[in-house]
């Protein structure tokens, strides 16, 4: 007795029909790094796996004006493509340090996104990238900022018959600069302990133009740390205001997770992460 | 469903269930078994195979999935003639295949990396392997494959063959094969993924096991019914305890182990009942139908209160007489505390080393095999075939020539595949017997991380003194050790720690006193180092401080104070043999600039974030199995018809190279070529009972056995020779192969075989060592634990950034005084797995237990080092003389991973001015000087076990 049944539509009109039909608890199959790990751990949910993998309209990467990559991309798609890695370079490094070969071959930023996991590396850059999430349903479409989409670890906002199109966000500014730091247990293969994105300019006389940031496995939700930014923004560039918004970024991860376990290590290191990527973002020296 | 695809460039077309993997479809449809599963949730890669030219891991892909593709797996990859390629015979010449599991998906993912990037630089290689796990190698070997075959490939060259010596030429009384680059026996039918591990065999009408295990630390079993599923489609039987004589009662030294839990279960995992059935769902399915009911009992989880009054009992009976104590050992060699008191500086600190798992790619597992005779052929991976076949016949109550034990392919042991191994076997015994067909059990990760045994953890408190000069002058130690809810081999792993606890130094005195206990922490046992791993890393981060405290370089006080020839080691008996470890120490300072780093780093400015240290750890280690019980070894060596040579030895390989360290002493004994030689599988009808393979002491045992054996065939091949020749045996010489008296008409090796059959001679012999000279008083805790000892030392390089914790070991140098080196490739193979599992045990790897409950189920959360975590190794062997070894030959696979994690915590310390005097260095203990626990949970386990589990109360 099979636990599930399994189809693989060929369009996204044909995915949208399948995963509308009453009756039936869908579950997207992406990459299936996470879903597949699931599986094996827990029973399923689900009566039917609807696989995306082969649905052209997931795959698209455009680089006009805004850049939209399909859901379906794969991480080593995005660490390869011309485009992603002139304009959207912070995604590019944060993918980087995904997996390994195997995984990066198959994990989708789709899948990595919809599993919602608060080490996903995918999240902070995005969040700092504004991207807008593409929706679609048989109700239609509807776009949502990627933090609105991801509302809590391992929860999203999606809708049942719901499918994560693609995402679209403008190009970093290339007189910006971006950084993305991230400790893991070891040195390869190991899910971010704790991740800072960051992305930044200042100007000639040293003041910051521009400053987005976010983190991951810090706060219980994705988003833009605007606290931090805007004791930036507008400011000198200095030593000792980087210092102080890395002060701030731990105050607030103590009012709002300082009763985890992992608080007290935590503190210490999202702080010098903050630092050094604000340092690598708005720093003298490129 | 229906998926059509191309397999190897077949084309095929199949019917498969939607939830069936990619790599169930190869393994357990298509037979393919040189796809090897090891973790089934896309962390070790060893089902590593390509989709549309695509690395990925089988575990994580449905079949269905594959509709249209082309698949290309390990079985594809060899050249037409199913011989292998130049990729796959570069990890022969290498050595970067030890035990061979995880070979077949590296090298699919090497293939995958070279037909993308012809001109991988290194750092793209060990990226590259990041998600292909091997716990033998330390990669190094791997890389330099992979290196060798990019560059060959770019020249569009052949593989370059390896020299051959001792084919034809001069006559010659050099040695022509040790010491020499060899030819790895077995290295064919590993890289080619035809090696047949325990998990690839399938016979017709096959029943499958599956264990129902303890949900809890410890409970009363208070109804065990397994009525309920028999009645589940598909199982055929089921057995208990009851089921075996005694009660499954079985053990060495202490016998306590049971085949199945016994009245109580002691830990999460412990195994209560097994059923057989006809598919691995359907006893799946049965395992939830037994009635298992448990009367919850207070665990013992802090090894320190396991002796207090009124602490819970753990074993039925207390084998000591003193409650949850497994064993007292004592070394008396004078009286320490007078001395201590005289002395100017004395440390007094306490250390804590973590439990390890052995993490060996390929899981436990078992297949046994009814016979007519109403016998048993029992094919399994554990460590030590004779030891599994004494344990049949006594828990089964079959006369021991019905039981025949054999030993596959094993996917690496290093120590872990004992007490587990015998369970497994006797598990799918009792039902083979029971349902007259065979069964086959295979663990899955989950079962094994849950259920197998451990390193023991220990916690060790050192009184160590100096005077002004820096001379140690006398050493009291008190250690305990967690068993945990079994002894297993625990006791005498930890003799041997008690044994070495004060380190490779002179004193004036010396006393230990080691408690063993039990607790319901899962349980322990062998682990590679056997006791002496914890030890030495305990030691020798006390010794460092010791020596920072009398304000001296830490290589200059071990060498002032290290042990020399004719000195009394801790336990009081002299060393009459060479002593190779100040050379190690020598050697290491010059080669890792130990001096100019030492000063250059003792200048980083303190609010200097990213900090550089280096440290050093030396040891020594007994030889053999010394006074735990050393066992006489045998190997038996005949020519047969065919002018083949075989070889059986009752010492096991589970991809050390003991096979083919065996070869070469033979092929060197006997004058012949290597590839003559053909070393049998280990099997108790064939072989002589050695004893276990443990120990570090196949070479030194197993090499002499087999030396004895050569030279008998050899002396009768004389004989022959000198015969045939008209001639004095003393006046042979050898050419190639053949034989050459005075009158220079040589003779071939096949006419002297042929001459001596007509002389009536016999061509074959048994060859017997035992180990002479080891006299231990375990009551006076006074004697010789040793005949001998290898020693050796290591530099660890570390960066550490005091602001995130973060650390990365950049650079080792090791120097292992291991005698005379037989394998090159293997002995450098052992140096580098060691420095691994050594770095794991520094830097990663911590089985954690809360409330008895473990917290790491899969390679998802117990991480061991990846190809990108090893640093730069440099290595030597100084090659004291050992006269009691083959070929001068002593120890390797253990000593060498001993001194990494010391050497690692004090580069540590020289980095950061901090001692954390607990291992491993994890990133919150680096940062905060102390370890944070995650809120304990069952959760880990929840589903792994198949059932249930029931939160701690």
């Amino acid at each position: 007795m099979e636990k599930f049944t399994y189809t693989r539509p060929h369009s996204l009109a044909e995915a949208v029909d399948l995963l509308s039909e009453p009756g039936v608890r869908n579950q997207i199959l992406a990459g299936g790094t996470d879903l597949l790990v699931q599986i094996r751990q827990s029973p399923p949910t689900f009566d039917r796996l609807v696989d995306v993998n082969r649905i052209p309209e997931l795959k698209l990467i455009e680089g006009d004006g805004r850049v939209t990559v399909g859901a379906g991309v794969t991480i080593a798609e995005i660490l390869h493509n011309p485009i992603l890695r002139e304009r959207a370079p912070l995604l590019v490094e944060a993918c980087g340090h995904i997996g390994s070969v195997q995984i990066r071959n198959v994990a989708s930023i789709g899948g990595n996104v919809a599993n919602a996991a608060p080490c996903a590396d995918t999240l902070p850059p995005l969040v700092c990238l504004e991207a807008e999430a593409l929706l679609v349903s048989a109700h239609g479409e509807r776009r949502l900022p990627v933090w609105d989409l991801v509302t809590g670890p391992h929860q999203t906002s999606l809708r049942p018959g719901e499918l994560i199109r693609s995402f679209t966000f403008a190009a970093q500014p290339l007189s910006s600069r971006s950084a993305f730091l991230r400790i893991g247990r070891r040195q390869a293969m190991a899910i971010s302990r704790l991740a800072v994105a960051a992305i930044g300019k200042r100007d000639s006389s040293g003041m910051v133009t521009e400053i987005r940031l976010a983190t991951g496995s810090a706060f219980s939700k994705f988003r833009r740390e605007t606290e931090v930014e805007a004791m930036l923004l507008g400011q000198a560039a200095e030593e000792a205001l980087i210092v102080a918004a890395g002060q701030e970024m731990t105050r607030l991860f103590e009012a709002e997770s300082g009763k985890r376990w992992s608080a007290p290590y935590k503190r210490l290191a999202l702080a010098a992460l903050t630092e050094r990527a604000l340092r690598q973002v708005l720093g003298g020296e490129r | 469903m229906n998926t059509t695809f191309t397999l190897n460039g077949q084309p095929l077309s199949l019917d498969v269930p939607a939830d069936l993997t990619l790599l169930s479809l190869l393994r357990d449809r298509l037979r393919l078994t040189g796809t090897k599963e090891g973790c089934a949730i896309g962390e070790c890669g060893a089902c590593s195979v390509m989709v549309d030219g695509l690395l990925v891991n089988a575990c994580l892909t449905l079949a269905a999935q594959i509709d249209g593709c082309e698949v290309l797996t390990i079985e594809g990859i060899c050249g037409p003639d199913g011989l292998p390629n130049d990729l796959q015979r570069a990890f022969i010449e290498h050595g970067a295949s030890q035990c061979g599991f995880c070979t077949p998906g590296m090298i699919m993912a090497a293939e995958a990396l070279i037909s993308r990037n012809p001109s991988p630089k290194r750092r793209e290689i060990l990226s590259a392997l990041s998600g292909n796990l091997c716990r033998c190698t330390g990669y190094h070997q791997i890389v330099e494959a992979i290196e060798d075959t990019a560059r060959r490939r770019r020249k569009g060259g052949r593989p370059a063959h390896l020299p051959r010596d001792g084919e034809g030429g001069q006559p010659t009384t050099e040695r022509r094969y040790i010491g020499k680059e060899a030819f790895w026996v077995d290295g064919v039918e590993k890289v080619t993924g035809r090696a047949m591990f325990i998990g690839d065999y399938h016979l017709p009408g096959l029943l499958h096991a599956k264990v129902l295990r303890s949900p809890v630390p410890h409970a009363r079993i208070v109804r065990l019914e397994v009525s309920a599923a028999l009645e589940v489609p598909g199982v055929v039987a089921a057995i208990t305890a009851e089921d075996f004589v005694d009660h499954g009662n079985f053990g060495w030294p202490v016998k306590d182990s049971y085949v199945l839990a016994h009245e109580k279960v002691r830990y999460v995992g412990d195994p209560v009942a097994v059923l057989a059935g006809e598919s691995v769902e359907a006893v799946q399915a049965g395992i939830q139908a037994i009635d298992l009911a448990l009367e919850e009992l207070p665990g013992v989880f802090d090894p320190a209160g396991a002796l207090r009054d009124g602490a819970p009992l753990v074993p039925l009976a207390s084998p000591s007489g003193e409650g949850n104590l497994v064993e007292k050992i004592i070394v008396r060699n004078g009286e320490p505390g007078p001395i201590l008191g005289g002395c100017p500086v004395v440390l007094d600190e306490t250390y804590h080393l973590p439990h390890q798992e052995h993490a060996y790619i390929e899981t436990e597992g078992a297949l046994a095999i009814p016979e007519q005779d109403g016998g048993l052929t029992v094919y399994a991976n554990s460590q030590s075939p004779f030891i599994n076949r004494d344990n049949l016949v006594a828990v089964l109550g079959l006369p021991p020539e019905k039981v025949r034990v054999v030993q596959p392919f094993v996917g690496g042991s290093f120590g872990g595949k004992d007490d587990i191994g015998y369970q497994n076997s006797a598990q799918t015994a009792a039902l083979a017997l029971k349902t007259g067909r065979p069964v086959h059990l295979l663990l899955t990760r989950e079962e094994s991380i849950i259920a197998s045994y451990k390193r023991e953890s220990m916690r060790i408190r050192f009184l160590l003194g100096a005077d002004e000069d820096g001379d140690l002058k006398a050493a009291k130690v008190e250690a305990l050790a967690d068993s945990g809810a079994y002894p297993s081999n625990t006791p005498l792993a930890v003799w041997r720690g008690s044994m070495h606890l004060a380190g490779a130094y002179r004193y004036e005195a010396v006393s230990v006193d080691t408690e063993v206990v039990y607790t319901n922490n899962g349980y322990c046992g062998a682990f590679r180092g056997f006791g002496n791993t914890d030890a030495i890393a305990a030691i020798e981060q006390a010794i460092d401080e010791l020596a920072h405290r009398v304000g001296r370089d830490p290589i200059d006080f071990r060498l002032q104070n290290c042990l020399r020839q004719g000195d009394r080691a801790m336990s009081g008996n002299t060393l009459h043999q060479e002593v190779g470890l100040s050379d190690c120490l020598r050697w290491v300072r010059e080669r890792s600039d130990w001096d100019r780093k030492r000063s250059e780093y003792a200048r980083q400015p303190e609010e200097q974030e990213r900090r550089r240290g280096v440290g050093v750890a030396c040891y020594f280690h007994g030889v053999g199995l010394g006074g735990e019980g050393e066992i006489p070894v045998t190997t038996t060596l005949e020519v047969g018809d065919d002018y083949s040579v075989r070889l059986t030895s009752g010492l096991t390989d589970y991809g050390q190279g003991s096979r083919t360290v065996f070869t070469i002493i033979a092929a060197e004994t006997l004058g012949v070529r290597p590839e003559r030689i053909h070393v049998l599988r280990p099997d108790t009808r064939t072989a002589v009972d050695s004893g276990p393979t443990v120990a570090s002491r196949s070479s030194i045992m197993g090499g002499n056995a087999t030396r004895v054996a050569a030279s008998c065939v050899d002396r009768t091949l004389r004989w022959a020779a000198a015969d045939l020749l008209g001639c004095d045996p003393a006046q042979l010489l050898r050419v190639g192969e053949g034989y050459v008296g005075p009158a220079e008409e040589p003779a071939s090796f096949e006419a002297v075989v042929d001459h001596a059959r007509e002389m009536g001679l016999v061509l074959s012999a048994h060859g017997r060592w035992e180990i002479t000279g080891i006299d231990w008083d375990f009551e006076t805790g006074k004697g010789t634990p040793y005949p001998a000892y290898t020693f050796g030392a290591q530099v660890a390089e570390i960066e550490v950034d005091r602001r995130t914790g973060e650390r990365k070991v950049i650079g080792i140098w090791a120097a292992h005084d291991g005698g005379r080196i037989l394998f090159p490739q293997g002995a450098r193979g052992q140096m580098l797995g060691g420095i691994a599992q050594g770095l794991g045990y520094g830097m990663l790897e911590e089985m954690t237990f809360q409330e008895g409950y473990p917290q790491h189920v899969n390679y998802d959360g117990y991480l061991i080092p990846t190809a990108v975590d090893m640093p730069q190794v440099e290595g030597v062997f100084i090659e004291a003389d050992f006269p009691g070894g083959p070929y001068g030959a002593k120890n390797l696979a253990e000593p060498v991973l001993l001194a990494t994690a010391p050497a690692v915590a004090n580069a540590f310390f020289h980095a950061t001015g901090i001692r954390l005097r607990e291992l491993p260095l994890t990133l919150e203990r680096c940062l905060l000087g102390h370890a944070l626990h995650p809120p304990g949970a069952a959760d880990a386990c929840r589903g792994a076990l198949g059932h249930p589990v029931r939160p701690p109360t």
